[in-house]
């Protein structure tokens, strides 16, 4: 049982905490003189440590409050993780907070869909009105809760809104960033090596990224552990890229490549590893499966460095030196994995032959290389989860080879668009995710959202997605809530605390409250719905003995849709906490922002610049079990890096071991080895280009298009395009250009430079909003999604980002 | 004391950390060439291959000071540690300092009716002991600190770099020191031929004299 009083106690500890001079004010002092203006200004200065949500990274922040106003955010020195940065999308987070523009209180629709009509109601007005269309669409599904889907961008209250959605509300159709993220790649290296893991920067010392760019898409640590130690200070660093990035301008050789054809850069580099034999040998004898298969594969195929630079456009010596280098700096040398978006069709492999050649030279799972490091133990929120037996499987299952949990969104909407789904969808939650913006072929996404019955978008601003929606409801900005605690793994794990900064502002709430007021509105009226349809439960209410109600069923069998919503996040987390780590940890957690084990012990200030986490000797660079446990003492002793990765390792692989060959993947028609496929690429027409997109370190995604402070740094996105093939064009810097694809047209600046391919063009993702209620972010640049074709890779379902051809005309 | 930076410009990663931690820490007017700090880039090609190499820069606080020299009204003066600094309300708007500094360091702050320029965090030191760009950037670019300290770790690192400073030869003794990369290679792409470089020896005795020389002008 939860008692009262450790919520009240937790409130005393927590403003004793944030107030800074801590003294307690009475009237008199709000009377005070303005001679005490001062003092009084002191004791209203709050400083609260909370985690940042301007991208997808949670750093370590610390606000500083003044009268009730965020006034600057801070580096918060104690995350071994974001090691006391925070970047410029991090320090505007202010301006995420008080954007003039931000939703502010509910919205229902008042006009035809997407034109941008609604009028204010009340948060019972809203829940009210959901609940009526809810009810009206369940009933004539017959109770399939399926039929209503639910997306979600990523964040640490994700999981929240999930579990109302999937748990207590009950559809299976869950659509989130993965299939237009990372996917691939995750899944391709977990099922190589047993998990995608961090690249250990901070010691390895050969590091190839092959369209990686940790210089404008900021990872943490990454980023930081990178740019210290290149150009002779311990990394070299090999970019393979179409563009020259900010992180090529760092890289000791950047090799322009053409977009699309890296797998056929990594099967070359693995041709020559095995060619030459300089792959670590006890490495591959203890811990590889299926070597001699792949090793055959890969020579019969004849993937010599020559034919690689026929693709790639790469040459073949540079492709021979940087596998000669390679080996030789393994084991702590690393092909570093990448993340975002899924390049071409072969991705999957592609991340397969990532990983693979980075095992080839031992680098995994030891110091320098692929490491997956240790996470502190959290428990889960429990909740009581009500059986449908009318809710039906995901529509999109059979999209592609393995369609998990979080689906493939662009086979999810066509289907829905197309009207090819097994049951009909009806309607679509949309949680911090802008489709509009973030899913290609922004036409369909369109079309989709025209044909709900009911759409619900949960947002701190009125997206282009928000115009399409019945009803908008407004939720505080991550500055305003405490979200679930979180544990961050790593070579130096941690736990961070996302805190409420100050109470929400306006009428806008935490997804936890708005959550909890849909599942209290709608928790009976649809109870009325699973009786009239659900033979299960109508069989079990027949069953019921004399001394049970059908109430005490509802409640037992978790059909109150609020009863895990009852809590708030303070008490959940303080909960979860000090179960694990005891109260003086949470308080310290509370204060600090951050908890790990003896941190007060070992957390030192070397220089402003530089902070000391865990002693080398507790840092967590091998953590795979080892098959013979005597061989872990000699791990600690050995000094040769070497040694330890060719320790025979009982990988989370099927095998225990690194899987050149997945068997399982031939009955779905997928290729068991990374293997290049002609038809697969491709090629650019005479006078077309190919498009690419990608990011940069000023906004992420289009989350943060209306930051008035980041838009000072870029306020639109230009088109690059090769300067030989801009001058045949005559196309000059800020000529108006129109791209068009076979799926979409759109007009954007030009900007031609030697820093792309031929035949390529290139804009930076998250710009060319068309909702009116973005005032700063309205028609800025183009959107890439409006002209990405809408296809995808077979094995997840991922959405293709760089196989577009367009056309370009001077306007 | 005497405020100084070194930059390690070659970690620069051109992420404008720095610029927006600037401009919420010390509330500076929004707009393109309202910049209290900034990077410069410079980008071209050798025989086809692009490079591109970043400068990150602000107000080097010159002891020197030609802003300074020539404020008619006393507006722009110098506080203590050496830091460059105006007073809106003595600031006429003449635009000499913006004419005299070589930096192109200064700005019109529309709102203040006053030219405006960085200030070192003055405001932050005794608290963070550091300026809001050092502090929030990813890749650790920046290092302030004290050259009259010989413990600082600004003189520590300075003793074992060479180093440089952006248009010596205008004779402001300015105080940003841009620190050589090791990597030879980089060196010269990044440094012009005819730039000076210094070591901690050659440089402390001019400094000192400088600084004798002038800090009896330093405001308290």
């Amino acid at each position: 049982m939860k008692v009262e009083i450790s919520r009240r106690r937790f409130l005393q500890s927590s403003v004793a905490l944030s107030v800074l001079g801590g003294t307690v004010l009475s009237s008199t002092d709000i009377m005070a003189s303005s001679s005490q203006k001062e003092k009084l200004d002191n004791v209203l200065m709050k400083k609260v440590p909370t985690i940042c949500e301007m991208c997808v990274n949670k750093c370590a922040v610390i606000a500083q409050v003044q009268n009730g106003v965020v006034v600057k955010l801070d580096p918060n020195p104690y995350f071994p993780k974001s090691k006391n940065m925070l970047c410029a999308r991090g320090a505007a987070g202010i301006h995420a907070l008080y954007d003039p523009d931000r939703l502010k209180y509910p919205l229902i629709r008042d006009g035809e869909r997407g034109d941008g009509k609604f009028r204010r109601a009340t948060w019972d007005e809203a829940n009210e009105y959901i609940k009526d269309k809810m009810v009206k669409i369940l009933d004539e599904e017959k109770d399939n809760r399926s039929c209503i889907g639910y997306c979600a961008g990523e964040g640490m209250a994700e999981h929240t809104y999930k579990s109302f959605m999937a748990d207590k509300f009950g559809s299976t159709n869950f659509i989130n960033h993965a299939s237009i993220c990372l996917q691939t790649a995750v899944s391709g290296y977990a099922l190589t090596i047993g998990g995608y893991g961090q690249a250990d920067l901070n010691n390895a010392k050969y590091v190839i990224m092959g369209g990686a760019n940790r210089a404008e898409a900021i990872v943490t640590p990454d980023t930081m552990d990178l740019f210290k130690r290149t150009r002779g200070r311990g990394t070299k660093l090999i970019v393979v890229d179409p563009r020259f990035t900010n992180t090529a301008a760092h890289a000791d050789t950047y090799l322009a490549i053409k977009p699309g054809t890296d797998l056929a850069f990594v099967l070359a580099l693995t041709y020559q590893v095995l060619i030459k034999e300089i792959y670590n040998r006890t490495y591959v004898k203890n811990n590889f499966n299926g070597f001699e298969e792949y090793r055959k594969h890969i020579i019969e195929s004849g993937y010599t460095p020559e034919w690689a630079e026929k693709i790639t456009g790469i040459p073949a010596k540079d492709i021979c030196r940087v596998a000669t280098e390679f080996m030789a700096n393994a084991p702590q040398s690393i092909y570093y994995q990448g993340r975002r978006s899924t390049f071409a069709k072969n991705d999957f492999q592609l991340r397969r032959a990532q990983a693979i050649f980075t095992a080839l030279g031992g680098g995994i799972d030891v110091k320098g290389g692929i490491v997956f490091g240790k996470k502190l133990p959290l428990d889960g929120h429990e909740i009581n989860i009500p059986m449908y037996a009318n809710a039906k499987g995901r529509i999109d299952k059979k999209a592609a080879a393995i369609i998990g949990g979080s689906g493939s969104w662009i086979a999810w909407r066509n289907m829905v668009v197309e009207g090819t789904t097994p049951y009909p969808i009806r309607g679509l939650f949309v949680y911090k995710q802008n489709p509009m913006l973030c899913v290609p072929n922004t036409a369909k996404t369109k079309q989709m959202l025209e044909k709900l019955d009911l759409v619900v978008v949960i947002d701190t601003m009125p997206s282009d997605t928000a115009m399409y929606a019945d009803v908008i409801l407004p939720e505080c900005t991550y500055l305003e809530r405490e979200d679930p605690i979180k544990s961050f793994a790593g070579v130096e794990p941690s736990i961070a605390l996302r805190q409420k900064v100050i109470d929400p502002m306006y009428e806008s709430k935490p997804v936890l409250e708005i959550m909890k007021g849909l599942a209290t509105k709608l928790s009976k009226p649809l109870w009325e719905i699973t009786k009239k349809y659900d033979e299960d439960v109508q069989e079990e209410l027949e069953g019921l003995e004399k001394d049970e109600s059908e109430e005490d069923y509802y409640e037992e069998n978790g059909f109150n849709l609020a009863d895990s919503f009852e809590e708030n996040q303070e008490h959940i987390n303080e909960e979860i906490f000090t179960k694990q780590y005891g109260k003086e940890a949470w308080t310290l957690l509370r204060q600090k922002g951050i908890f790990y084990p003896n941190m007060m012990k070992n957390f030192e200030k070397l220089d402003n610049n530089s902070y000391n986490y865990y002693p080398e000797d507790k840092k967590n660079y091998t953590v795979v079990k080892l098959e013979n446990e005597n061989e872990a003492e000699e791990i600690d002793t050995c000094v040769n890096p070497r040694d330890i990765a060719e320790v025979r390792r009982l990988f989370s692989t099927p095998s225990t071991k690194i899987e050149c060959v997945l068997a399982s993947m031939q009955k779905k028609g997928i290729a068991t080895m990374p293997t290049w496929i002609d038809t697969d690429y491709v090629e650019v027409p005479k006078g077309k280009f190919k498009f690419i997109s990608g990011r940069h370190a000023q906004f992420t995604q289009n989350a943060t298009q209306n930051n008035i402070m980041l838009l000072e740094l870029m306020n639109e996105n230009f088109i690059w395009i090769n300067d030989k093939d801009a001058k045949l064009l005559d196309i000059k810097f800020g000529d108006m250009i129109e791209v068009t694809s076979k799926v979409g047209q759109v007009k954007i600046k030009a900007y031609p430079t030697a820093k792309i391919v031929p035949n390529t063009v290139f804009y930076i993702h998250g710009f060319g909003a068309k909702s009116t209620g973005l005032t700063f972010a309205h028609r800025n640049g183009a959107s890439d999604n409006e002209i990405i074709e809408d296809r995808i890779e077979p094995v997840f379902g991922s959405a293709i980002m760089h196989d577009t051809i367009v056309s370009l005309r001077k306007v | 004391m005497n405020y100084a930076m070194a930059l390690n410009y070659q970690n620069c990663i051109n992420c404008k950390a720095c610029e927006t931690a600037c401009k919420e820490e010390n509330g500076v007017q929004l707009g393109a060439h309202k910049q209290r700090i900034w990077v410069g880039a410079v980008e071209g090609t050798i025989f086809g291959k692009p490079y591109m190499n970043l400068y990150p820069s602000q107000c080097n606080h010159c002891i020197n000071a030609p802003c300074v020299n020539v404020c008619p009204t006393h507006a722009s003066h110098v506080v203590a540690g050496g830091i460059v600094k105006v007073d809106p309300s003595m600031c006429i708007l003449c635009k000499g300092c913006m004419e005299a500094c070589p930096y192109d360091a200064r700005f019109i702050d529309d709102t203040m009716v006053a030219v405006d320029k960085c200030t070192f965090c003055d405001h932050r030191i005794e608290e963070y002991g550091t300026t809001a760009c050092q502090a929030t950037c990813p890749t650790k670019v920046r290092l302030f600190g004290d050259l009259d300290d010989e413990e600082s770790d600004l003189v520590q690192l300075l003793k074992t770099k060479r180093f440089f400073f952006q248009k010596e030869k205008s004779g402001t003794l300015p105080k940003l020191f841009y620190i050589v990369p090791d990597d030879e290679h980089y060196a010269k792409q990044s440094i012009s031929h005819d730039t000076i470089i210094h070591t901690w020896d050659d440089f402390k005795p001019v400094y000192n004299y400088a600084r004798d020389l002038r800090s009896i002008e330093w405001k308290r």
